[in-house]
């Protein structure tokens, strides 16, 4: 990576103003997505430290986890992971076959993959949201 | 990519990406067989049924560690890149192996309150 100036965002605002290409964003994305997960993992370990307590205590918490909400934010999550996966897949395939050359169209080979993801996830994920309980 | 802080940072890159296929198989599977089946809302006993076979937790015995060490090393890929003093990334990296490690073990320890119970 180049050198930047100071500031948290600023290297990522002239990355892309450098940079403007579908590469920058897929690597802005990917970190994005992966700062996500890995706060999400944090919360996935807490709700299943419940399990400490017991039955009773782990399903109360994933009673609490498993609502409309939760499951309309549990869309959102598996787009983050999907596109992390395959995008990650993308980047491991061009390091390791020499095929930085082609990398945007692997990319875009990678984003059908990942709209192909998110339908089949909303059509299973949707109408359980709206499920009564 | 800098050569201040040298050696291992290749390791690094290396790792990732062994974690990065390994959990793409395991994430795959891990949300298919929660998500993605006629049980989808989950309590303890639907958990301790899948945590009664040995190979479920030998699956999450690698989980764990894989998908902490990718979370923690693409955290230090992150940070890294804001280009830490030398006596930072001392300090940072031990942070990160203790949480990982500690982590892991937590893990490791909550996948068998579900064997008890079974």
């Amino acid at each position: 990576m180049y050198e930047s100036k100071s500031g948290f965002f600023r290297k990522y605002k002239d990355a892309l103003s450098l940079n403007p290409n579908v590469g920058t964003w897929a690597w802005l994305l990917h970190r994005i997505t992966g700062v996500i997960l890995v706060l999400y993992l944090f919360m996935h370990f807490l709700v299943l430290s419940s399990s400490i307590g017991g039955e009773g205590s782990f399903n109360a918490w994933l009673s609490k986890v498993q609502n409309p909400v939760f499951h309309l934010l549990e869309i959102g999550l598996v787009a983050v992971v999907a596109f992390h996966l395959l995008n990650g897949l993308r980047i491991t395939i061009a390091d390791f076959f020499f095929l930085t050359k082609p990398h945007k169209t692997i990319f875009w080979i990678a984003m059908v993959i990942f709209v192909i993801f998110l339908v089949i996830t909303l059509v299973v994920f949707l109408p359980r949201a709206f499920s009564p309980h | 990519m800098n050569g201040k802080t040298g050696k291992g940072s290749a390791y690094g890159w290396l790792l990732q990406r062994i974690t990065g296929i390994f959990l793409a198989f395991f994430l795959i599977l891990h949300i298919l067989v929660l998500h993605f089946t006629k049980d989808w809302r989950i309590d303890f006993n639907l958990v301790t049924s899948r945590l009664d076979s040995t190979g479920w937790v030998i699956f999450y015995l690698i989980f764990v560690p894989a998908g902490l060490f990718h979370a923690f090393n693409g955290a230090w890929q992150v940070i890294h890149d804001y280009r830490p003093k030398a006596q930072a990334v001392r300090a940072v990296k031990t942070l990160l192996w203790v949480l990982g490690i500690a982590i892991s073990v937590w893990g490791y320890y909550l996948i068998f309150t579900f064997n008890k119970g079974a």
